[in-house]
């Protein structure tokens, strides 16, 4: 508990108070390193012994208590170990990388709030906090994406980063609705422990029962598709994948952390936390998501020129193997290649974060104009950064697969179990091992492509600018971190057996669905085709980019271009779904202005027409009889008047008149 | 005297006292409507203390209310007719209490927003005050009568504060205000008047207007209009069901729900900061209040047969004020829009009638309160500088107002629902009672749910293009240096009335029991109550 809240002080501390010592970083480092400490300690207690499980009440809603708490099991020990230290390193290397930022102090702050998130998602009980430090880490990646706030790409790609996430934080949130309705609570023990509720619950007749809740049983695979749209969002899967290259913006230290070490994972993360509640036709999705990802990503990484995005589709690659290990039931597997992609993509990112700041350097320095991350312009850099140059190539190597590294050890292990995966399954089943298959030779070969482009021949950048230009390696500050970050990349840290995944320790610390021993034949194909081809591969690039010789014309196919245009993906979404949703938001306000409201005008129109009609009426019509009513009094009276003229004559005449007719009339009334 | 009628009346005889003063003391106008509000702050704090809400449900029954005060008002024997019966009757539940405390908190902010008005003082700040005294008044009132009387003398203050301070199409604004938002309450009159001779008090035997009677089917006499037993027909239509929609639209234009909303984005951009953040932060409320307290107490038999409708409506707000908000190009629609899709929620919440939904629309009627508030006056500082507020005029207002877009950036999250804010609690759990629904009474189908979380993603998408296009990038003015050095960042009040509201918003977030403690026990003998016929 309070390693996760240390981070959050420093985020408090950052930024109320902007002093001297918030802008060196030091507070942030400590604050990090308790963590870790913390961490180390608790992994010590409870790494392959008794969980942790705490919690307190926090809210009641009607009679319904909602408690907050913290759950450490392997997998949560393992996750905050690993947090912290990468967020560790990541502090250090950044107080070089970072300095004379002028708002580095929210730098520092901005950082701590995510090692707050990330540590909070990893450790809570519950669904519902942990879809707070879901959120929140989303958050603070939006920040740190959008740190350089003026750059018009960085808002517009923290953005995009959080309207993607918002995508799938809502299957998040629909998922954690279904599980409510169902189970009544949240406490991911009690719904997903080897004994929880949804490992009691089943299907029958197609309605999914727990005790006297009942649902339809497509609701169960519904949840199961909603939690992994939050997976896929976080993680960058397809097809919610496009944010992660743009995330890039963010200066490469964060890159390192969020985007390719840490957050990125909380999305495999959440698939090893629940993962009893995906069923068969989930995990078939998943599976096939995850390779199609990993395929995806890898061709696209083949083509790119700016070094960090070649590294951003590599990550989408590699977390699309987790998820492909997810789905293929190797859940030990894929949260191995987790640990282990975690340290090697990190180092990558520094080791190019490293190569970009003395880029900058020189771009600084001669004053003059040029893309720091394009690969086009580098080589040669072997020689001047020997530190970078080894660290970056036991990166890559690890991240090839190559024999001796860490990567080697998990990935086989995931193309391992994917192959017995399919075995006993329909053919269709095997696309996807031999699919990934094919994605692991062809990361080989982006990686050597982007090696021998930076650090081997000749740095094209002098030619360009026909100047010499004097690179040397980064500041010892980011040297050490690297070289640590390098040694984690080496077998011996996860096993003794530098060839066998099988003698790894930290798989066998998490559930393992079946073969963990050497059964079949499987074993001992796969790491020998992945690596005979590996090595045919790495030669063909160092002919191509190292020795510059004999390339091919790619650049001529039309795949070639869909590469390079990233699928076309992100023109698709802009075009058509938030061109859709822009202009339908257009339409629907023109319906608003003009129907509804002008309903609401014409019956107030139509108020004022019928007042001004009864306006009419009142004045011509009743008042009109008023004053007809009036008019007639007045004329009779007038007519009248003419009888009363005083004369006795007349009015004798008048009354003569009068008896004579009435004489006249009753004598001839008689006579009828 | 109890402690609610000071609450009302405080700010009553604040105006007065201002009415009285000399125009000599002008500048002493707000500090005098400024205090009273602090007392009334005080007060509520006090009340919401004190608030014991183990043992006092309220809802249907008097004796469990607090705060109670019944005098007879107006008693007029009307020889066989009976006795006409109107009660000065006010009383506090679970229901009504957090709203005491959010109008006061508003009012304060809004106060301080109206340091900006510059002309007719007087008249302004008296009519301030006495649209504060209504406001409380609605919200204690358990008569019907002296509910309905609270609840027209809103409009009055209201319509002069927009008509005469407000921007150019001011007169527009406030017509269309008054008149869309009495013609609502006209029909409720009948209601009221309908309810009246259908209710006798059991205790004195004549007709009367307490809520609380109305709300017992025991108390409707044999034959009368509203009967639930009789099952009176009113033109074809069940005359306790007609009664309900009457009563619901007259609130819902209140809320106000789609499509009956077109009069709010007018009201409130033409009118002042301070009546925008009224609007917006508290008299929304009264509409989704009474609902509550009235539409669903008083016919709970109507309620549960349009519960559908009711989800529906709230659906639709969600995404079509939403959808509305992204079209706009001027900040304070947007912000206006975006009251309507947050609205949403709160009657998707109360149709589902469960606890999460009903305590989740609770929730999000109290957040709401606090950050559109928070929005409104972010905007309004933006308008006194400049006197625009188009979005596409401004850009990187970030690095010349450092502050005031940490406020920016604090309010659009908070309401865009980022976990640790109180709106986050209030739209999750709205959506999770209206999910369930299908479950505990099969009220709302499954589908609302997830049609109003795509809200969620359409607030994140408005408000974060907003801040996108103005806050972040080079600065590019449209008025030029002038509007730069008119660009000052926030002074010390403006930071003390943002900062509250922000907090506000985040200790609800991270303790939301602070409100949800206080109304459990409501909640759950409301439900108890609708479910119960």
């Amino acid at each position: 508990m309070l390693a996760a809240s240390l981070p959050l002080l420093t985020f408090f501390i950052s930024i109320l108070i902007p002093g001297k010592i918030s802008r060196g970083g030091y507070f942030a480092i400590a604050n990090t390193a308790i963590s870790l400490l913390i961490s180390v300690l608790l992994f010590t207690q409870v790494w392959n012994k008794q969980q942790i499980h705490q919690q307190l009440d926090w809210f009641t809603v009607g009679e319904w208590t909602f408690h907050a708490g913290i759950l450490l099991n392997n997998i949560s020990v393992m996750m905050m170990t690993l947090v912290s230290g990468i967020a560790l390193l990541v502090h250090i290397y950044s107080t070089k990388y970072m300095q004379g930022d002028a708002y580095i102090s929210r730098y520092w702050a901005y950082l701590g709030l995510f090692c707050f998130a990330m540590l909070a998602l990893v450790i809570a009980d519950n669904l519902l906090l942990m879809y707070m430090g879901w959120e929140l880490v989303g958050f603070s990646s939006y920040l740190l994406i959008g740190f350089w706030f003026t750059r018009q790409a960085a808002v517009k790609a923290n953005l995009k980063a959080f309207i993607m996430n918002r995508l799938g934080d809502i299957g998040f949130l629909i998922g954690i609705m279904i599980v409510l309705t169902q189970f009544r609570t949240l406490d991911i023990d009690v719904l997903f422990g080897s004994r929880g509720l949804v490992h009691a619950a089943f299907v029958e007749n197609g309605i999914w029962i727990n005790g006297l809740h009942k649902m339809p049983g497509i609701w169960l695979t519904i949840a199961g598709l909603a939690f992994f749209a939050g997976a896929v969002a976080k993680s960058a899967q397809f097809p919610l994948h496009t944010w992660l290259p743009d995330a890039m913006e963010g200066p490469a230290s964060v890159s390192s952390l969020i985007h390719a070490a840490t957050m990125v994972a909380a999305g495999v993360f959440l698939l090893a936390r629940i993962y009893p509640i995906f069923n068969p036709a989930v995990l078939t999705v998943i599976a096939t998501t995850g390779t199609f990802t990993a395929f995806m990503a890898a061709t696209i990484a083949l083509v790119q020129n700016d070094i960090k995005r070649i590294l951003a589709f590599s990550t989408i690659s590699q977390l699309g193997f987790m998820i492909l290990a997810m789905g293929v039931g190797a859940e030990a597997s894929a949260l191995f290649h987790l640990v282990t992609h975690a340290f090697f993509k990190c180092l990558l990112f520094l080791s190019a974060g490293a190569v970009i700041h003395e880029m900058a350097h020189v771009r600084d320095q001669h004053n003059i104009q040029f893309d720091t991350q394009d690969i086009g312009l580098m080589g040669g850099l072997r020689k001047r950064m020997p530190v970078t140059f080894i660290t970056m190539l036991l990166a890559s190597l690890a991240l090839a697969g190559i024999p001796l590294t860490s990567g080697y050890l998990s990935k086989d292990s995931i193309l391992i179990h994917s192959f017995e995966w399919a075995e006993g399954r329909d053919t269709w089943s095997s696309l996807i091992p031999y699919a990934a298959l094919i994605t692991s030779w062809l990361t080989t070969f982006y990686i050597a492509r982007l090696i021998f482009k930076v650090f081997f021949g000749k740095l094209r950048l002098e030619k360009q600018f026909a100047k010499s230009f004097s690179v040397h390696d980064a500041p010892a500050a980011m040297r050490y971190v690297l070289i640590v970050l390098a040694v984690f990349c080496l077998f011996p840290v996860f096993s003794f057996n530098p060839l066998l995944f099988e003698d790894a320790w930290l798989p066998a610390g998490f559930p393992v669905t079946d073969t963990m021993t050497r059964v079949n034949m499987f074993h001992t194909i796969i790491p020998a085709a992945v690596n005979v081809m590996s090595v045919v591969l790495i030669y063909l690039a160092f002919r191509w980019y190292a020795r510059e010789k004999k390339m091919p014309g790619f650049k001529a196919y039309m795949v070639y271009r869909f590469a390079e245009n990233q699928w076309f993906f992100d023109r698709f979404y802009n075009r058509i779904i938030v061109g859709g949703i822009v202009s339908l938001s257009k339409i629907i306000y023109g319906f608003d202005r003009v129907v509804v409201d002008g309903i609401v005008l014409l019956v107030g129109k139509t108020g004022i027409v019928l007042a001004g009609i009864s306006s009419l009426t009142d004045r011509y019509i009743i008042d009109g009889l008023v004053n007809g009513a009036a008019s007639l009094a007045g004329w009779t009276g007038r007519f009248l008047k003419h009888f009363q003229s005083g004369r006795l004559q007349h009015y004798y005449v008048t009354m003569l008149l009068v008896i004579l007719a009435f004489f006249i009339f009753k004598y001839y009334s008689a006579a009828i | 005297m109890n402690w609610l009628s000071i609450l009302i009346f405080l700010p009553l005889f604040a105006g007065l006292l201002i009415l009285l003063m000399p125009p000599a003391m002008q500048k002493g106008y707000k500090y005098v409507a400024l205090a009273a509000i602090c007392i009334q702050v005080i007060l509520s704090a006090f009340i919401y203390f004190n608030f014991n809400p183990g043992l006092y449900p309220g809802i249907h029954v008097q004796d469990k209310f607090q705060l109670v005060e019944r005098l007879p008002w107006i008693h007029i024997g009307l020889g066989s007719l009976g006795k006409l019966q109107i009660d000065y009757f006010l009383g506090i539940d679970g229901l009504s209490m957090p709203f005491l405390v959010l109008t006061s908190v508003v009012m304060l902010v809004a106060v301080l927003a109206s340091w900006e008005i510059k002309a007719n003082l007087k008249g302004y700040f008296a009519l301030f005050l006495l649209l504060d005294t209504a406001v409380m008044g609605v919200f204690s009132s358990l008569d019907f009568f002296l509910f309905y009387i609270f609840y027209e003398l809103m409009l009055l203050p209201l319509y002069f504060l927009i008509g005469m301070w407000g921007g150019v199409r001011r007169e527009y604004a406030a017509i269309k205000f008054f008149l869309y938002t009495l013609f609502g309450s006209v029909f409720m009159l009948l209601v009221i008047i309908g309810l009246y001779f259908s209710v006798t008090d059991p205790e004195t035997g004549s007709h009367t207007f307490n809520m609380l009677a109305m709300m017992d089917p025991a108390n409707y006499g044999g034959d009368s209009i509203f009967s639930v037993l009789a099952k009176q027909q009113l033109f074809g239509v069940s005359a306790r069901l007609l009664g309900f929609i009457v009563l619901f639209v007259a609130f819902a234009i209140k809320v106000p729900v789609v499509p009956l909303h077109t009069w709010l984005p007018d009201a409130h951009v033409e009118a002042p900061t301070p009546v925008s953040i009224i609007l917006a932060g508290i008299l929304l409320k009264v509409g989704g209040y009474g609902i509550l307290r009235i539409c669903l107490s008083i016919f709970p038999d109507a309620a549960l047969q349009s519960a559908w409708w009711l989800g529906l409506i709230g659906v639709v707000s969600i995404l079509y004020g939403g959808l509305n908000a992204l079209a706009q190009t001027d900040l304070k629609r947007l912000i206006a829009y975006s009251s309507v899709s947050h609205m949403g929620f709160v009657l998707l919440g109360i149709a589902s009638v469960t606890t999460e939904g009903i305590s989740g629309a609770m929730m999000q009627m109290i957040s709401h309160g606090f950050l559109s508030s928070m929005l409104f006056f972010l905007v309004g500082i933006l308008y006194t500088r400049v006197h625009d507020r188009q979005i596409p005029h401004f850009r990187g207002l970030a690095l010349i107002m450092p502050r005031y877009t940490a406020f920016i950036i604090i309010a659009f999250f908070a309401s865009l629902g980022l976990p640790g804010f109180s709106a986050f609690i209030a739209e999750a759990f709205s959506l999770i009672g209206a999910f369930t629904s299908e479950n505990v009474n099969g009220l709302l189908p499954h589908w609302m749910a997830v049609c109003g979380s795509v809200g969620i993603l359409l607030s994140a998408a408005y408000l974060l293009w907003t801040l996108q296009r103005m806050f972040f990038g080079e600065t590019r003015l449209m008025g030029g240096e002038a509007w730069r050095t008119a660009l000052s960042d926030i002074n010390l009040r403006e930071t003390v009335a943002l900062s509250t509201l922000a907090l506000f918003a985040l200790v609800l977030g991270i303790m939301p029991s602070l409100a949800f403690e206080k109304m459990n026990v409501s909640v759950l003998e409301l439900i108890r109550l609708v479910n119960h016929k």
